[in-house]
């Protein structure tokens, strides 16, 4: 292939397109849509900082100046611990919107993380929500093919298709000439974006996180990069196949409607009837009817703690809980978290492996769909998709199981074994030790653990675009000339 | 004539496969609708079973004293699904169908959100009214782009102004072959959906009919308006393409972040602090002012008063528990007026873009909106609140747990009724429809020799 001739024909693919009056308008009108999504969602990500800081702040205040009590009080009391977004998460929204943002976080309890933007949005959210990931994964395509469905086949039409090849011009020159022209036009609509989102992102103060976001947004432009080019080389390859410019319109838009609307939907289909998940109250049900057969950790005297009670005076030589030199209560309260925790840990384990069958099904069809592969790629980039969103609940969890368990050794450690009840002036501690206990802070997961649970889409993304350019220099002699 | 429209029409093969195509979809939508209504109506055993089992497990083990008894025991509510939710799933796929609650705060318990899979909201279902707003209008589209320039294209257009009937008439004829097989597939699918889901023939189902007919006819006006203005094949698809991107993607999804970005709820996070607060603060307050403003609340309990010199009772316990949905009030109301104002702000952008107001009339019609789970919420609030006033008496008296018929208790459902608001269900996309003939009828009213001369 020589760089000459690529130069010439893309040169010629962009000057005559974007010569076009109706080019210009739709360049005009995507870099207007692509400026108020990733604007709107920039705004939309500050508000939700702002107002996810101003309750966190208010959260630990309130704990921080909780008066002088009993620990496990504290611990009922308990945290709100809020989701943060990932700062570049107005590039991509993603899953954002259907996972819940506050999690009520209590000793015993492991509460579901509420407030979802879908639980409190009507059925317009099914249409989807405008985003840069959305226009470029979506509308894009739709556009480039467009603008390239003829660039072969009306060469062919007017008869100038042969005078291009008996110049010298091979096949594999000539797909890959018009397809990087395509590629460039293209370009008019991904670079700007990209220009504004830099500029937003650095522009967002409110998160440490940014040289984090900033090398994923270097990968995400990758991605994105090489999505345009499959599907400019798409495009171009199907005109060069097809009879007529028609034809070729026609399969392309076939493609594009399967890829983007059927598919999704039908691996779904297959997902939910392949693997069923438990509602919630099979899953609490599950959950308690383990708890029970473990016994109750509130109740000293349960028959289920009294093994532990009988080692426990044999190792301390004494006939009493209240003559053991530490706080029994408590001691029999941390075991019972320790075990409702793992009990829990086990069963929610099961449900995400029964989810991440579910979308594996759907991930799996991204090596079929290219558009399923930048889809996933985007959003685990982007800090919106599901791993992201479970890494938060496994942080919560974990922050939660900490709390409970800290008041629990602050009992076990200074409340006297003989105090009953949990008001009287012996059954309460100092304040000091609740600013003790460090803030809940939401971490972002690293990016081995974004590359790992999205290799298959990278994957993918690197066999089309290679198997359509071996595609390309292999079947040259299939090509017709008229 | 008409009999050799048909005869061409019945044999085109791609028009065949697309009727096709239209009908599969629909079934396999019906499928999922099916498989919806089942899994809903498993939960709901399910709920009710687990129901009575906790109820009897309780009553068998914690059996001295029915405050503690009333901490741990869980009354549910099931929002009663119409069998039609199967044909628009709407919201019901993130909505809980069924509240369980205690008697102690509601504000912690009545967000609980059921366990799903976020990818699968993300992509969302494959629901009749999904293939009726999506798909319906792309075959319809493929159908009458090319009405008048397939017959320029292919050299007939000529011969069409040579016969003794009038163009214009023959085009009628053909959009109206096409616009009659592709309601017939509709209300084929129809037919079927009313036998498959069981779904009861009643004023919902009629509108939601008519809205599904209406939607269609709106495609079809707009393509018979593209098409009035005689140009080539290629520029007729591009425009109906638009129309349909607009129209089912850009459109919506920017009134869906505007909305959000409209109206920020942060009232939402506020109940969560407040009623936390509310309740959990008590603990470490004088046990009067609390007891005092319970009766204040429900001065019908002025008479039960807290143990002189005890540590706990129950009244102090539950009214502490009251506190928490008190003082987290106004949050919850400002939070559900800025839900209606949502609700209301996408109804009225709705009554310009149809396929918002079809989605959102199914949605309502088949109570799988926000505003039907927002009236199911208030129904909670009501249930909860009667189940309270049921048991705070006998929890001051220290009721005997044996006494009271724990059979009594089982899953209770709401019926939320849907009234059928003729005018806003027809009028708007009527309207749009009626604006698409009139302005294409202008068009038609040139002479159309004179566009014959390009060809």
């Amino acid at each position: 292939m020589r760089f000459s001739v690529l130069k010439i024909l893309s040169r010629q693919v962009y000057r005559s397109t974007i010569k076009k009056r109706s080019t210009l308008w739709l360049i005009g009108i995507f870099n207007l849509m692509l400026g108020f999504a990733v604007v709107s969602g920039y705004q939309i990500l500050t508000t939700q900082q702002q107002i996810v800081d101003k309750y966190s702040q208010q959260v630990r205040h309130r704990w921080e100046k909780s008066p002088d009590k009993h620990p496990h009080r504290m611990a009922h009391y308990g945290y709100v611990a809020f989701r943060q977004k990932f700062p570049l998460s107005f590039f991509d929204f993603g899953m954002n919107s259907y996972v819940g943002n506050a999690v009520f976080l209590e000793a015993h309890r492991q509460n579901t993380v509420n407030f979802s933007e879908a639980s409190l949005s009507n059925g317009l959210l099914r249409f989807g929500e405008i985003s840069a990931g959305l226009i470029l994964q979506l509308l894009l395509p739709l556009v480039i093919f467009f603008w390239g469905f003829d660039l072969i086949s009306a060469e062919r039409e007017n008869g100038t298709l042969r005078i291009l090849l008996t110049q010298g011009i091979s096949w594999p020159e000539l797909i890959m000439g018009k397809c990087l022209g395509l590629f460039s036009v293209s370009l008019t609509i991904f670079v700007p974006v990209v220009v504004i989102s830099l500029i937003l992102l650095f522009s967002n103060g409110a998160i440490g996180d940014n040289w984090q976001s900033l090398g994923y947004f270097a990968i995400l432009i990758v991605g994105y990069l090489v999505y345009l080019l499959i599907v400019s080389l798409l495009a171009v390859f199907v005109s060069a196949k097809s009879n007529t410019s028609k034809s070729a319109l026609t399969k392309l838009i076939g493609f594009w409607l399967f890829f983007t609307l059927i598919l999704p939907k039908i691996s779904l289909v297959i997902g939910q009837n392949l693997y069923p998940s438990p509602s919630k109250v099979e899953f609490d049900t599950a959950v308690e009817h383990e708890l029970l057969a473990q016994g109750d950790s509130h109740n000293p005297n349960d028959p289920h703690f009294k093994v532990l009670k009988d080692s426990l005076l044999q190792a301390y030589g004494v006939d009493s809980t209240h003559k053991l030199p530490f706080n029994y209560g408590g001691y029999v309260m941390r075991e019972g978290e320790r075990l409702s925790a793992e009990t829990y840990k086990r069963h929610q384990a099961k449900l995400v492996a029964i989810y991440q069958k579910q979308q594996n099904v759907v991930r799996l069809t991204a090596l079929c769909n290219p558009f399923m592969a930048i889809k996933n790629l985007s959003m685990a980039l982007s800090g919106t998709d599901y791993a992201t969103y479970h890494d938060f609940e496994n942080q919560a969890e974990a922050y939660r199981y900490k709390l409970a368990q800290t008041m629990n050794e602050l009992q076990i450690k200074l409340i006297s074994n003989t105090t009953k009840g949990s008001s009287g002036k012996q059954a309460i501690i100092n304040r000091k030790h609740w600013a003790e206990f460090p803030d809940f802070s939401h971490h972002f997961p690293a990016f081995i653990l974004v590359f790992q649970q999205e290799k298959l889409a990278i994957f993918s993304l690197i066999i089309w675009i290679s198997g359509l350019y071996f595609l390309v220099t292999l079947s040259s002699k299939h090509f017709k000339a008229f | 004539m008409t009999g050799l429209l048909i005869k061409n029409f019945v044999r085109s093969k791609g028009l065949m496969t697309g009727l096709l195509l239209l009908f599969l979809s629909g079934l396999i939508s019906l499928n999922v609708g099916k498989h919806f209504l089942e899994k809903n109506q498993q939960l709901i055993q399910q709920t009710a079973h687990f129901q009575q089992e906790n109820i009897d497990r309780n009553v068998k083990y914690v059996n001295k004293e029915i405050g503690l008894l009333l901490y741990y025991v869980r009354f549910g509510l099931a929002n009663h699904t119409p069998n039609l939710a199967g044909l628009s799933i709407g919201q019901r796929d993130i909505n809980p169908a069924v509240l369980s609650v205690t008697i102690r705060n509601l504000e912690e318990q009545k967000y609980t959100t059921d366990l799903m899979n976020p990818m699968y909201q993300l992509i969302g279902n494959l629901d009749f009214s999904f293939v009726l707003i999506y798909f319906f209008p792309l075959i319809i589209i493929a159908f009458c782009f090319n009405l008048i320039s397939e017959e320029k294209e292919e050299g007939t257009w000529s011969l069409v102004l040579s016969q003794a009937i009038s163009p214009l008439k023959m085009l009628r004829l053909k959009l109206c072959i096409r616009y009659v097989s592709v309601l017939t597939v509709l209300l084929l699918l129809l037919v079927i959906a009313k036998f498959y889901l069981a779904i009861p023939v009643d004023n919902a189902f009629v509108a939601f009919g008519l809205t599904a007919i209406l939607y269609i006819s709106f495609w079809f006006s707009v393509s018979w308006l593209i098409v009035s203005f005689h140009r080539d094949s290629s520029y007729n698809a591009l425009l109906l393409l638009i129309v349909w991107v607009m129209l089912t993607i850009v459109i919506p999804a920017s009134v869906t972040t505007v909305i959000v970005y409209k109206y920020p709820v942060p009232e939402a996070f506020g109940t969560v602090l407040e009623s936390r607060d509310g309740y959990h603060s008590k603990w470490d307050q004088p046990k009067e002012p609390t007891i005092q403003k319970f009766q204040k609340h429900y001065p019908q309990f002025n008479r039960y008063k807290h143990p002189e010199g005890k540590d706990y009772s129950w009244l102090w316990y539950y009214a502490m528990q009251q506190m928490g949905d008190d003082e987290a009030a106004v949050h919850a109301t400002d939070l559900k007026t800025k839900l209606r104002k949502r609700e209301a702000a996408s109804s009225v952008i709705g009554l310009f873009v149809p396929t918002i107001h079809t989605q959102q009339i199914c949605n309502h019609l088949s109570q799988s909106d926000m505003a039907n789970h927002l009236n199911f919420i208030e129904e909670v609030e009501k249930f909860h609140e009667q189940k309270r006033l049921y048991f705070y008496p006998k929890i001051f008296t220290d009721f005997a747990i044996a006494d009271e018929n724990w059979k009594a208790f089982p899953l209770a459902y709401f019926q939320d009724k849907v009234s059928v608001n003729w005018s806003l269900v027809l009028i708007p996309v009527f309207s749009i429809c009626v604006i698409c003939v009139v302005w294409a009828g202008v068009n038609f009213r040139r002479p159309l020799e004179r566009n014959a001369r390009y060809e």
